[in-house]
């Protein structure tokens, strides 16, 4: 069964890129790139021909990815910590964080552009934005999966909040903590790739957009192929991580 | 206190320290103004953004019925089918939570600036959140319910509107709720990305020009708008609740 699904999705996979050929072919060659030239365009890239500065933008749009996602775990872990274990500020905060959730969040990017310039700092703060989000709600719902006497318990043990927080809550919040963490990473990469491409003079996303305004439409397309690897590369790494932490602390 | 009185006055208390800080000057005016010079702003560009608010709204709304409409009807098709739902999932999976922003500037080549780009793309960004919890909701239909119905002797349209679609009701309504999000998102993104005509060509306009009170104000107006149309969906989907 399991071999069946497999040998579809990859029927289904070269299918696509088949029909992607053809109908390339027979189109515009300056706006459809078939695979067989997207191909010979990914190795000039990789070779550094087409690109020669490819590893230092993709350096500045992991570096913008690391110090924003640190923000979002940081601040979202420290916030949903508080209105988490205090229940009042959470009843009365938590609904405006659950209202500003309903805004589609590039509204705010314009305002950072110019709070923060079209350098990285923009990019840091509106991938803090959308991954700290997912770290805030995931220790509230975590928060409320811990059950109370076990926290009764401990504490009447004479355990600290900080020794209830490390050995009591985070083995029972962890699966959902761990899911927000990810799904906060997934939001962060996607927030400066956005910034990159919507406004800024280095990174991947300027290179993207660079490259669309020069109409170097093959090498475009393995930008975009490249970007796509580091991003599937970045939830990949996430994943294994998590399923580490699982078995360490659950 | 209730609760409401509390956010009010947490709001309040935000917004004077804000005001207070301006005024002191402790921030820079020009990038950070009072909050009464953003009402201000607002006052006066209102008249030239409510076209534009109404334009990326209807743009959003068309991609956001098709979003809704090509998701719940694709979604009840492969949720019903267990191995067409293994296939797709890596795939679709994959479309709904990488960047679409990388496929934007192809979009945009191919289709032009006018509101074609926007529908296609609020669409991309609204279907596949719908299409993957209806999906979801369909493989989670109780079979046993399935099977009695069956036995019963109901016909497949039967079927789907007796069984499946009241029981899918939670499921689509999370992602009508969460579709209007994206659809929003994804115009206002074209917007700003290809200078098409409306709020997010707006905004980016106001940055590019430090006006900071009237990007302010249409910022916090587009935010209303979508804090509104969220609420209105919610109400909407009470009713749908108690049809059920």
């Amino acid at each position: 069964m399991i071999g069946r699904v497999l040998a579809a999705r990859a029927a289904l996979g070269l299918g696509v890129v088949l029909a992607w050929e053809v109908a390339a072919r027979a189109r515009d060659p300056l706006l459809y790139i078939p695979p067989s030239r997207v191909l010979p365009a990914l190795a000039r890239l990789l070779l550094l021909r087409s690109f020669p500065l490819l590893p230092e933008h993709v350096w500045l749009t992991l570096r913008e990815i690391l110090v924003a996602y640190a923000l979002a775990v940081g601040v979202g872990l420290a916030v949903g910590a508080v209105l988490g274990l205090r229940p009042t500020l959470g009843r009365v905060y938590a609904p405006l964080l659950g209202a500003l959730y309903a805004v589609p969040s590039v509204v705010w990017y314009p305002s950072l552009m110019l709070l923060f310039g079209l350098g990285a700092a923009s990019k840091i703060a509106f991938g803090f934005l959308l991954g700290v989000y997912p770290v805030v709600l995931a220790v509230l719902a975590g928060v409320r999966q811990v059950s109370r006497e076990l926290v009764t318990v401990a504490r009447a043990f004479g355990a600290g909040p900080g020794r209830v927080f490390r050995t009591v809550m985070l083995p029972s919040m962890l699966s959902t903590l761990t899911g927000g963490l990810r799904a906060g990473l997934a939001l962060t990469v996607v927030g400066v790739i956005v910034g990159e491409v919507l406004g800024s003079t280095a990174g991947l996303g300027y290179l993207i957009t660079y490259a669309y305004g020069l109409l170097r439409t093959a090498d475009y397309v393995a930008l975009v192929l490249v970007t796509l690897a580091i991003v599937l590369a970045i939830d990949a790494a996430a994943g294994l991580a998590e399923r580490r932490a699982r078995r360490r602390w659950a | 206190m209730t609760i409401r009185a509390l956010q009010a006055a947490s709001v309040g208390a935000a917004l004077l320290l804000w005001e207070g800080a301006a005024r002191a000057r402790l921030v820079d005016p020009l990038f950070v103004p009072a909050p009464t010079a953003v009402a201000a702003a607002l006052g006066q560009v209102l008249g030239e953004a409510l076209p534009a608010l109404g334009r990326t709204v209807a743009t959003a709304f068309v991609a956001y019925a098709l979003s809704v409409g090509l998701g719940v009807g694709l979604g009840l098709v492969i949720g019903a089918r267990r191995f067409l739902g293994d296939v797709l999932s890596p795939f679709l999976l994959a479309a709904y939570g990488l960047p679409k922003i990388l496929v934007l500037p192809w979009i945009v080549l191919i289709l032009g600036t006018g509101a074609t780009p926007a529908v296609v793309y609020g669409t991309l960004h609204g279907l596949f959140p719908v299409l993957l919890l209806v999906i979801g909701g369909v493989r989670d239909v109780d079979r046993s319910l399935i099977t009695t119905a069956r036995a019963f002797g109901a016909r497949p349209w039967q079927l789907y509107s007796r069984v499946i679609l009241p029981a899918i009701v939670p499921a689509v309504l999370a992602a009508m709720r969460l579709g209007i999000v994206f659809a929003l998102l994804g115009v206002l993104v074209v917007e700003m990305f290809a200078g098409v005509r409306g709020m997010g060509f707006e905004l980016s306009a106001f940055a590019n020009a430090f006006q900071a009170p009237e990007l302010f104000a249409l910022t916090l107006l587009v935010s209303a708008v979508a804090i509104a149309i969220g609420l209105v969906l919610d109400g909407l989907g009470e009713r749908l609740n108690r049809w059920r």
